[in-house]
């Protein structure tokens, strides 16, 4: 058993990433405009995603960070596009996805079971939750329990 | 930014997507070159697997 977790440094880090998440983000930049493909960055001990989303007439740019802890600790994604302030909107724009400072056993977020890019995904949703919220001032979905 | 707001039936089309996406696992397919909501299914062809929005359990 490894006692580092550490993403970029530990063999269970590289292998995640080798394995898993560097193939769905070539298969997810695939055929995409280049505005809108996922860059990646080393930042300290994890990566930083870059992107832009487009759920409707509007594009938001945003980043996903997988610190270090990743994916034990979910990652974080924040909107670089100045929005209203919303519900589920944390300070720094960072959206509140995974009920970040859970517990584990509380979080939403699965490492067994998603990726860098479902986080992406989940990040699309919020974004038409937002466009919809813009309009009629009701956040469409529940919030989960 | 210009906030470019959805019209009347763009809104009903992306409200009704967001819930059955919820409440019906139905799955919300995003345009493969820029991301835009494009409709939904409830089958996804395996090339599509990477553009398509399954029920996603986030807290919102």
């Amino acid at each position: 058993m490894e006692s580092s977790s550490n993403l970029l440094d530990s063999e269970a880090g590289k292998r995640r990433l080798l394995s898993i998440e560097i193939p769905v983000i070539e298969r997810y930049n695939e055929g995409r405009d280049p505005a809108y493909r996922i860059r990646l960055t080393r930042q300290g001990g994890g990566l930083l995603l870059r992107y832009a989303l487009k759920p409707a007439h509007n594009r938001y740019d945003l980043e996903t960070r997988l610190i270090a802890s990743y994916p034990t600790v979910p990652p974080e994604t924040r909107v670089l596009t100045p929005l209203r302030h919303c519900p589920h909107l944390l300070e720094g724009q960072t959206l509140c996805l995974w009920r970040q400072g859970s517990t584990r056993a509380s979080s939403r977020w699965d490492p067994s079971r998603y990726t860098c890019v479902f986080a992406i995904q989940a990040a699309w949703r919020w974004l038409a939750c937002y466009e919809i919220w813009h309009e009629t001032g009701d956040w469409p979905l529940p919030e989960a329990k | 930014m210009d906030f470019r707001p959805l019209n009347d039936s763009e809104r009903r089309q992306l409200l009704a997507a967001l819930r059955g996406n919820v409440e019906s696992d139905r799955v919300i397919l995003m345009d493969r070159k820029d991301t835009s909501f494009v409709g939904t299914t409830d089958e996804v062809p395996d090339d599509e697997v990477i553009s398509a929005i399954k029920s996603v359990p986030c807290h919102y």
